[in-house]
């Protein structure tokens, strides 16, 4: 139809031109400059990450079709596939995922909405770098065999299009089960399960290959016939027949992951069919209202020595942390990987030279890992309080005061993570000497008010409004995870040297006072960036308010 | 005998880079007074509230609220007022109790005040029977009316109220305009915009009107109504029938130069 045709087209270009618009517009302000200038350090991280794979991909391919080992070829298209799809999950901090939506409220047909998804997430990160490493193998795969390029193509834009297809499906199911939030913090601690028991699987697996077993070799073997029927055998396999000259068997393979894509693509357009018809996730439809006897008000709690809205700020960021599953789940991280390194490398590192050494070692570099992961928590303290911020700004209580609650918080949360650390550390390698105990704990008395006072400043110089308990579409400032990648490098490379030098002269009872005296300087930074900090916040309350206040 | 204003502002103003959003306001309210702050869109009520609250700073001018600078003495105003911004100011992820508990308390209440006088807001607003419900699950009416309790929680002497009543139901309206009536009475000062003119008609004793960031008038509704009526003779949509006093929508309208575009055609338009 002409006249559906020239709208969608002139709909697409309009969206095109939006996206546009929006990007420019948001370079009007200094804060918008500085992120375009992090967004482009960290694209080129991520461009030379995309051309180190580009490059492995393309040697890979030619040497597996070269010397005849095309059937090998599945092993560069898994990866392909799980980066393309665990990546957008596990980076949302690095992807920008607009919400389409919101497009439907203007005259858009089934067609432009379906395409407009698709289109979206061609230009996310994981669809980028996975195009890049098939490029990559097609590139492979043509210098190795140029009469093999059109068949390696369509089956390798096949894939391309399969792993777009899912990665959307997944994201468009996703957001039907994020939409209430009940579910939403059900599927955050799943989800986090899920990228802890990942992880589990490299020392798994590396535990098993050390003591190879009889059935561990069967089931590999299971695993690796089981793989020809998933996408990446299939597409790896249709190329692999062609190189044989068995261009049937390379058809069905084809045929068989075009299914698969249109099966895919079929999930995604129920999906997305509902969306277009305007459903209705809100919280009021899934819960009724219930019916509670009204309970007494309990009181608040006490934080000796501190004032009551010290104490009230402390109170209210621990309720707020004990309600966001995810974000509490992540900070037992330090413990899970005590284990990973146990079962995993470090294991066998052990009976290496330096950690028969300093087997205690493990200690330190829990603790600073436990100081890694409160990093979302410290660096965009006001994140999670979106709205309610203009309260802060509201009440008499000074931005000092609201700080501190927020930071001794934190402290609380590192030095419950440090004692578990230290009984998980004595139980997976033995207690740490005295000296090592110590100077660790006198370190994280160093690091943490450098921490805090470079998180309190990040915290008003770039906001950005967060939701702890869910995750997806939600984007972290470039600003801050740059600005908290340089704190946290200055301040672990300090303690690793100061570790070393303890180290180095044989006594490691070194660390603690030189711990303690940084810890001293420390402080007092600290302490100086505290009392700025009401100025800073007054000064800044209207980027505050309009970044945190945001609908 | 001429009281002491309880808020009173000199030469305000707010520019956003070229734009003069607010336009030198010289503005007094008395205490005791139920004050209404009204004017069109974009006309500069957003902002200027957002200044007598300690939101927004002032290019230029100076604040008083209570006798105090407001910009030189910012806590000690903000422990006597309580404020109901446009966004609301919740926090989404604590129950209404412990919302209003931490909010007494940040504005020095002792744990037990704090927590006796959340209980007592939650029954009289009609919150409490879900305890354990998230401000975030609470429908739109009573997270207004729940932000409302947290701003006089601490039994503030001045309110200001942004749009207080948008979005809320007959029955939530009611409980909160007689619990506004109930401070009245007992001697605060409320400062309130809204654009239902007919319920600030009903509250409200003074009123000022703000338009393209300059106060255009101000003063009791009797006062607002005699000069409307010696300034211009009643004609077109602001006029009234002999005898018949003017409505504020009429005073507004006529203050504020207001033309309906009924005769102007959009052909187009089926």
């Amino acid at each position: 139809m002409r006249f559906g045709t020239t709208i969608t087209t002139g709909q697409l270009t309009t969206i095109a031109e939006l996206r546009w618009r929006m990007f420019v517009n948001g370079l009007r302000s200094k804060r918008g400059k500085i992120e375009l200038v992090s967004r482009i350090i960290v694209s080129l991280a991520f461009a030379f990450g995309g051309l180190g794979g580009f490059g492995l991909a393309t040697g890979l391919s030619w040497y597996f079709v070269a010397h005849n080992q095309a059937d090998f070829l599945p092993i560069l298209l898994w990866p392909v596939f799980f980066f393309w799809q665990v990546f957008p999950v596990m980076a949302t901090a690095f992807t920008n995922n607009p919400d389409s939506s919101e497009l439907l409220r203007f005259p858009l047909t089934y067609r432009s909405f379906f395409l407009i998804r698709l289109a979206y997430g061609f230009f996310d990160p994981a669809s980028a770098l996975g195009s890049v490493g098939l490029l990559g193998i097609l590139l492979g795969v043509t210098i190795a065999g140029p009469l093999l390029f059109p068949w390696a193509l369509l089956a390798l834009v096949t894939f391309g299009l399969f792993n777009l297809i899912l990665m959307q499906t997944i994201f468009a199911w996703l957001e039907r089960w994020l939409a209430q939030r009940r579910t939403r913090e059900v599927l955050g601690v799943l989800f986090i399960l899920f990228m802890l028991s990942f992880q589990l699987i490299g020392p798994m697996t590396q535990r098993l290959q050390h003591h190879p077993s009889p059935e561990f070799r069967r089931a590999v073997e299971t695993a690796t016939q089981l793989q020809r029927v998933f996408p990446p055998g299939l597409a790896g396999d249709a190329i692999a027949q062609a190189a044989h000259g068995e261009y049937m068997v390379g058809f069905t393979s084809l045929l068989f992951l075009g299914s698969i894509t249109a099966a895919i693509g079929y999930l995604l357009h129920l999906r997305l069919r509902n969306q277009f018809r305007g459903e209705n996730l809100s919280e009021a439809a899934a819960r009724p209202a219930a019916s509670l006897k009204p309970q007494a008000v309990q009181l608040g709690w006490n934080l000796p020595g501190f004032s009551p809205s010290v104490a009230a700020v402390f109170e209210k960021e621990m309720r707020y942390l004990a309600r966001s599953g995810p974000m509490l789940l992540t900070l037992f991280m330090p413990l899970f990987m005590l284990l990973i390194f146990r079962l995993g490398p470090m294991s066998q590192m052990r009976h290496s030279t330096f950690l028969q050494r300093t087997p205690d070692m493990a200690f330190p570099a829990a603790a600073a890992y436990a100081l890694l992961v409160l990093t979302n928590l410290v660096y965009n303290s006001f994140g999670p309080d979106a709205a309610g911020m203009q309260f802060f700004f509201a009440s008499p209580a000074t931005f000092q005061h609201i700080l501190l609650g927020k930071n001794l918080m934190h402290a609380s949360i590192l030095l419950a993570n440090a004692v578990l650390a230290w009984m998980a550390v004595a139980a997976f390698y033995g207690p740490p000497t005295p000296a090592v105990s110590v100077g660790t704990l006198v370190g994280l008395f160093f690091a943490a008010p450098l921490s805090f006072a470079a998180g309190n400043l990040l915290s008003l110089y770039s906001p950005k409004k967060r939701d702890f308990s869910t995750f997806g579409r939600q984007n972290a400032s470039q600003i801050t995870v740059l600005a908290s990648f340089g704190v946290q490098i200055v301040v672990f490379g300090i303690g690793a040297a100061v570790f070393a030098i303890a180290r180095l002269y044989r006594n490691l009872w070194i660390a603690p006072l030189v711990f303690f005296v940084l810890a001293i300087i420390s402080v007092v930074v600290y302490i100086v960036v505290l009392g700025r900090m009401n100025a800073l916040a007054i000064e800044r309350r209207e980027t505050l308010l309009a970044e945190l206040c945001r609908a | 005998m001429d009281l002491a204003p309880t808020i009173s502002t000199q030469g305000l103003t707010r520019r956003f880079g070229e734009l003069v959003a607010v336009d030198g306001i010289d503005m007094r309210v008395a205490p005791g007074q139920f004050f209404g702050f009204l004017g069109p869109n974009g006309a500069g009520k957003s902002t200027t509230i957002k200044m007598l609250t300690g939101l927004l700073a002032p290019s230029s001018g100076r604040i008083e609220i209570l006798g105090l600078d407001l910009n030189s003495h910012p806590v000690e105003v903000k422990r006597q007022i309580g404020v109901v911004p446009e966004g609301m100011a919740l926090f989404g992820r604590l129950t209404g109790a412990e919302f209003l508990s931490f909010a007494g308390r940040m504005y020095g209440l002792d744990r037990e005040t704090a927590s006796r006088r959340a209980a007592e807001l939650l029954d009289f607003m009609q919150l409490a029977d879900q305890p354990k419900k998230l401000v975030t699950d609470y429908s739109h009416g009573m997270q207004k009316k729940l932000a409302l309790a947290a701003a006089v929680i601490h039994g503030p002497k001045v309110l200001f109220l942004d749009e207080p009543f948008e979005g809320v139901d007959a029955i939530a309206a009611g409980t909160l305009k007689s619990m506004l009536q109930g401070m009245i009475a007992r001697g605060a000062t409320i400062f309130l915009t809204s654009h239902v003119l007919e319920i600030v008609e009903r509250l409200c004793s003074h009123v000022a009107i703000i338009h393209q960031g300059k106060l255009v008038a101000q003063g009791s509704l009797e006062e607002l109504r005699t000069g409307v009526e010696a300034q211009t003779p009643a004609s077109g949509d602001g006029s009234s029938s002999a005898g018949e006093k003017l409505t504020l929508e009429q005073i507004f309208l006529r203050v504020v130069g207001g033309e309906r575009r009924g005769e102007q055609e959009l052909s187009w338009l089926g």
